[in-house]
């Protein structure tokens, strides 16, 4: 290949969108490494930390698009303090400085202020897309600089994020001269929305392919704006607490008629249950189906709907839908590859007549051949089902099961659940994601570690004996880079074990785990590639270096491989040995 | 993330409205932690208490409900989800999520969810409930007759007594509540009923 000259290659390269195949690449020899750097245009990495922005601009001076991964994954059920880090700032301003072209900027987990967007706005002319999940830190003035200062943006789209909500005008910030946009994600905005602005918007984007709007806007405006955009593919829709009136109703079914580009459809918080058969025209050429957050939709509504999705491949929805919901879906929903049943109780003291058992699952996996995707909350569990599911449906990619009471064993036989995850791992050679729960002993780790080739990533809460269980996933995961553990037995001896490990992984979490001050500071000594980082409760409590117990337990310890070493900007909370 | 602190030395545990005998006192607080104790699951081997995993410690959260709605981050639900899809949210418009509640004589926090409430008297029955005892009612609707006083300190962080502001203004200022004796809170700094 080094007889072709580099624009040849650097042509064959361009062909090459994978990260990992690009990683590749660029280790053969300097030339393709220099050829494949320099021609790099998508970039991702998955812990902001780990590299730094100096670095990344050196190595890829031509970077039009950046994705971005700050907090640990447990950040997302308050594990992590709010302050811990994950800034976007540094690396907004240092792409600034450098002048780099960016146009693509996608950030999860990260802090993200309104300067930043300030800043983003102005310093990259031809930037078109942002996309912005889980993020907290920034109001409405943020998007409103976005809004008026990116002539070409195409893409916004805010998942999930806690965003102040100032009741501004950011939607009326898009200039007139704004027709670009191809995707408009605002839903998870709390506060009033101006709806002539979002109107007019809509009105001009010919291209608009995917508008998610938030609980604000009302029947007749979504209706109006389903009308100016019949070209639709995905649509996220408002909350109506009220029935519609009849002639509203089928102002909206006409205009949803209109749609028949839609394949995706989300939304529905606080929705009353008579404004999903408006959406019955279009059921049977959805592809998707959020209903994750329709708490409002009892069991049966849902079923009368679903059960004509028939082309469906991605349904999320809660366990209101019962274990005869999921048999209906397991019988209508051929195509379904990916499946997440959420709680609807959550901090319910009595049990949940309306969660879904081990029945749906099999149901779920004897129907669906195509399944390979499966995020499951349920009440309870048993081996033989595990065993028949995994028979079923040997293409898992993501398995994880939530059994909602901690340490539950199989409800039948009263054993651990290890005979039953471990058939999972077992039969699923191309597993790449695993959550386990209820009742599991070391076994299943000595499963999982002997099984689970291709695994990726594992979630472990409350599971475990001793350190063999971590000893057998650390050795036995070849491919593994991101371990999370809560609440589990493993100390020192597992952490310290195999001290190389970590650097083929992203990240080890341990939380309420055996592993003391101690043994995190040999393991900080022994691997200074490694930023080892104890997250304390409450800094206050600390006491003085000389004094403090090595014995003592840690709270958190969250590690990651760094070629950058320590960071500059953890808060006292946080230490880094 | 919650520490379940030990805020009181576990000296003198006392329950219960005055009138009561000590003993059924101890067995009323017996009764309560035997719920937070026993497992029912196949692990009792080991001693388990059912709080808060905040702790360097394992403790194997048991089954009993009380103990399963304290975990922090238990179930895996992330954050935006838990407020936005809870049936309770969605009756309020408040999304307030939980406050602390704690007890004098209690060695451990509780945490309620104020939208699930619909006033003061559903407040006072969720009190109730979880403390396991009656009386705390009594407290919030028949102040001066009681050994108990319910206080909540609000946004400015000023502890005030609860039951004097209408229902909805309440849950907006609320930040955590607190029960305590009324011997002890003579002198706390509260201001006295009627006072404009």
């Amino acid at each position: 290949m080094n007889y072709f000259p580099e624009e040849v290659i650097e042509h064959i390269f361009d062909s090459i969108a994978c990260h990992k195949d690009r990683n590749s690449i660029s280790l053969v020899s300097k030339s393709w490494h220099k050829i494949e750097r320099c021609s790099r245009r998508s970039v991702f990495i998955g812990n902001c930390y780990a590299i730094n922005p100096e670095r990344l601009i050196g190595r890829f001076p031509s970077l039009k698009s950046l994705t971005l991964k700050g907090k640990p994954h447990f950040a997302d059920f308050n594990l992590v303090p709010h302050e811990w880090g994950g800034f976007v700032h540094p690396w907004i301003d240092a792409l600034a400085k450098a002048r780099v072209g960016l146009e693509e900027l996608r950030l999860k987990r990260m802090v993200v202020s309104d300067e930043s967007l300030e800043l983003l706005s102005r310093s990259f002319p031809n930037f078109k897309s942002l996309v912005l999940v889980s993020c907290e830190g920034f109001t409405t003035d943020g998007l409103a600089s976005i809004a008026a200062n990116c002539r070409h943006l195409r893409e916004l789209d805010l998942q999930e994020n806690e965003i102040d909500d100032h009741r501004g005008q950011w939607l009326n910030c898009f200039p007139d001269t704004c027709t670009t946009l191809t995707s408009l994600n605002f839903a998870c905005l709390k506060g009033e929305t101006n709806l002539a602005a979002l109107e007019r918007l809509v009105a001009r984007s010919p291209n608009l392919k995917s508008l998610k709007v938030n609980r604000a806007v009302p029947l007749d405006a979504l209706t109006r704006l389903m009308t100016c955009a019949p070209q639709l593919v995905d649509l996220g829709v408002g909350s109506y607490e009220n029935e519609p009136d009849p002639e509203a109703f089928a102002k909206l079914m006409a205009a949803i008629e209109k749609c028949t580009l839609l394949r995706s459809l989300s939304g529905f918080s606080e929705v009353a249950p008579r404004c999903l058969p408006a959406f019955y025209p279009i059921c049977q050429n959805l592809i998707s189906l959020n209903l994750s957050y329709a708490a409002e939709i009892q069991g049966n509504h849902l079923i009368k709907y679903i059960q004509f999705c028939k082309r469906l491949q991605r349904l999320w929805i809660l366990d209101s839908i019962g274990d005869e919901g999921l048999e209906i879906v397991a019988s209508s929903c051929k195509e379904l590859q990916e499946l997440r049943v959420f709680p609807s109780e959550l901090h319910g003291e009595e049990d949940n007549n309306a969660a879904v058992t081990e029945v749906g699952l099999v149901a779920i996996s004897a129907g669906c051949p195509k399944l390979h995707s499966i995020l499951y909350f349920c009440k309870q569990m048993t081996n033989a089902a595990l065993i028949t599911v995994a028979k079923n449906c040997p293409n898992f990619i993501r398995f994880r099961l939530c059994i909602l009471e901690p340490n539950k064993p199989d409800h039948v036989t009263s054993q651990s659940l290890d005979e039953g995850f471990g058939a999972i791992v077992q039969a699923c050679k191309g597993l790449r994601r695993l959550s386990v729960s209820g009742l599991l002993t070391d076994q299943v780790f000595i499963y999982i570690g002997m099984y689970a080739e291709q695994l990726e990533m594992l979630s472990i809460a409350f599971a475990g004996d001793t350190d063999k269980g971590m000893l057998c996933v650390l050795n036995g995961c070849k491919k593994l880079r991101k371990l999370e553990i809560r609440d589990s037995p493993f100390g020192n001896a597992a952490l310290l074990a195999d001290v190389d490990k970590y650097e083929t992984m992203r990240s080890l979490w341990m939380s309420s785990c055996e592993v003391t001050l101690g043994g995190c500071k040999r393991l900080a000594r022994n691997a200074p590639w490694l930023n080892v980082e104890i997250i304390n409760e409450n800094e206050n409590s600390r006491v003085e270096r000389n004094e403090e117990d090595e014995r003592e337990k840690v709270d958190r310890l969250y590690l990651y491989r760094t070629v950058v070493g320590t960071r500059k900007d953890a808060p006292p909370c946080v230490r880094i040995l | 993330m919650e520490k379940d602190g030990l805020e009181l030395e576990i000296t003198e545990l006392r329950l219960g409205l005055p009138g009561r005998d000590v003993a059924e006192k101890m067995m009323k607080k017996r009764g309560f932690t035997e719920m937070i104790m026993t497992s029912s699951g196949s692990n009792s081997d080991q001693c388990e208490s059912g709080v808060v995993s905040s702790g360097g410690d394992v403790e194997k959260v048991n089954d009993s409900p009380a103990a399963k709605s304290q975990v922090v981050g238990w179930p895996p639900v992330c954050s935006y989800r838990r407020k936005n899809s809870c049936k309770e949210t969605s009756t309020t418009k408040v999304g307030l999520g939980y406050v602390k509640v704690s007890m004098d004589g209690v060695p451990y926090l509780r945490k309620m969810d104020l939208g699930s409430s619909q006033g003061y008297d559903d407040l006072a029955l969720a009190l109730d409930k979880l403390f396991g005892f009656r009386g705390i009612g009594v407290a919030l609707k028949d102040g001066d007759n009681c050994e108990y006083v319910t206080i909540y300190e609000d946004k400015d962080g000023d502890w005030m007594l609860a039951g004097d502001v209408p229902w909805g203004m309440f849950i907006e200022s609320c930040k955590r509540l607190r029960i305590m004796k009324r011997s002890d809170a003579t002198g706390f700094g509260l201001q006295p009923r009627g006072d404009e």
